[in-house]
């Protein structure tokens, strides 16, 4: 068993684990954040995409002892008690879901781009989307929502609004 | 996936001596974009995962005296990202690019790539073409082996369980030589490709001809192949279309492409010879505004 201890959401988490346990599967079984998803366990679909130290990558190819000493960010990390992400805001009025299964990783990637490229084209958006595979939606009304966001918050990083300023439809 | 240990090593050294000392029952983790796949299916796996993901004097991009030398960890991304890169080698932005989705080149490295060996390989061409040498090391001594060598066959390379690759170094007198990257797959995103081809060339500036030109070719033969008679043919021609795209036809000549689920040993053949032609002429475009920029 290997010991490790990482920042996950912002918070130290100390845990015990079988060596091959996957970041994902650490991080649904062990610490139940649900949010990442298992889809395909290979790397192709996106529906585990999380951010360790700033960098959006496939929980399910990580194993959770190589996010030892890392900061971990999941899409629970995104809202808060009162107050949605403003990326989670902009897919809901855009009704960019429909089952929801590719969500979190969609937006774990969105952020991790707008973190970095604050006012994307479409070409990047695209590129930063072309590893989450979503069956339902399409991606049209996720780049008009990824778009919006980059627009309303201008350059720097993504914050949350004020409150009481939602724009929730 | 099946039980297994892992020892995490600091350094090169460190993850040499784990070698030599478990042989074949040990197997370097780097990227693990490839390595944790195929572990999650292994009717075995190995005793011991050696992860080097961390060790830092295997990371970096930099300018040697030899050439530049990129480490083992370095990330599709980080190649990407590296200014060196982008000012000497664009083609190797542009085949990293082509690798996966953001995620998996966040993780994977060029060096596993070439590791893995899958005759798709898009790292493989644009650092064959460019005459890349690989350094292995056991924990007894090193040896460096051009790319060509390194190759054996599909998932086959000639490193032993108990060596590693340290780096990949393009050799000096290749600093900055034109070089273009073309990919056809099934699709812009995700995919693997039907056909890859890179090359790279100087243009004599004078007489307009072909100095030095290397194509390489992905995905039309057991490894990645360079299309050696296509390069002599080439050499000192002129640098028109009509010479490029012969040289395309003789390296569709070349290549023994096979005919699977994706596309047909006649249609990668037709692919090779116009993305070999489209890709000499942007390597002589480049190496035409290159000299403008110095003229200027
Ligand atoms: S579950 Fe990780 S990419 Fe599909
Ligand atoms: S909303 Fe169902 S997969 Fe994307």
């Amino acid at each position: 068993m290997s010991s490790i201890s990482m920042r996950v959401n912002g918070e130290m988490r100390t845990a015990t684990v079988a060596p091959e346990t996957t970041l994902l599967r650490f991080l649904r079984e062990q610490l139940n954040l649900t949010g990442a998803k298992l889809g395909c366990d290979v790397g192709d679909c996106g529906a585990c995409t999380v951010i360790v130290d700033g960098m959006a990558v496939n929980a399910c190819l990580m194993l959770a002892d190589q996010a030892d000493g890392r900061d971990v960010l999941t899409i629970e990390g995104l809202a808060t008690r009162d107050q949605l992400h403003p990326l989670q805001q902009a897919f809901e009025i855009h009704a960019a879901l429909q089952c929801g299964f590719c969500g979190p990783g969609v937006i774990m990637s969105a952020k991790a781009l707008l973190d970095e490229t604050p006012d994307p084209t479409v070409q990047e958006i695209n590129d930063a989307l072309a590893g989450n595979l979503c069956r339902c939606t399409g991606y049209t009304k996720m780049v008009a929502a990824i778009q919006d966001v980059a627009r309303s918050r201008g350059a720097g990083t993504v914050k949350l609004p004020a409150p009481g300023n939602s724009g929730r439809a | 996936m099946k039980a297994f240990d892992v020892v995490v090593a600091k350094d090169a050294n460190e993850a040499l001596a784990l070698l030599a000392a478990h042989g074949a029952r040990a197997k370097l983790l780097a990227g693990g974009t490839d390595l944790l796949v195929d572990l999650k299916s292994a009717a075995q796996v190995p005793d011991v995962v050696v992860d080097i993901s961390r060790a830092t004097d295997l990371a970096g991009i930099e300018l040697t005296e030899h050439g530049l030398r990129i480490g083992a960890l370095a990330t599709h991304t980080a190649v990407m990202r590296s200014p060196l890169i982008q000012e000497y080698f664009p083609a190797l932005v542009d085949a990293s690019h082509t690798v996966g989705a953001v995620q998996t080149r966040n993780l994977g490295t060029l060096a596993g790539n070439l590791i893995t060996c899958v005759p798709s390989m898009d790292g493989g061409p644009p650092l064959l073409a460019l005459e890349a040498i690989v350094t292995l090391a056991l924990s007894a001594g090193r040896r460096e082996v051009p790319l060509g060598e390194f190759f054996v066959g599909p998932r086959k390379t000639v490193l032993k369980p108990d060596e590693m690759l340290l780096d990949i170094v393009i050799p000096r007198k290749n600093l900055g030589k034109p070089t273009a990257f073309l990919k056809f797959g099934l699709r812009k995103g995700q995919a693997l490709a039907l056909v890859n081809v890179a090359a790279s060339a100087w243009i004599d500036p004078k007489r307009q001809v072909f100095v030095e030109p290397r194509i390489a070719l992905g995905a039309v033969a057991p490894t990645v192949i360079r299309a050696r008679q296509a390069e002599a043919w080439l050499e000192g021609r002129p640098a028109t279309p009509e010479s490029m795209a012969e040289a395309g036809r003789i390296a569709a000549g070349e290549a023994k492409p096979i005919s699977d689920f994706r596309a047909s040993a006649g249609y990668r053949r037709d692919l090779i010879q116009v993305l070999t032609a489209r890709a000499l002429a942007q390597a002589a475009a480049q190496a035409a505004s290159k000299r403008k920029e110095t003229s200027r």
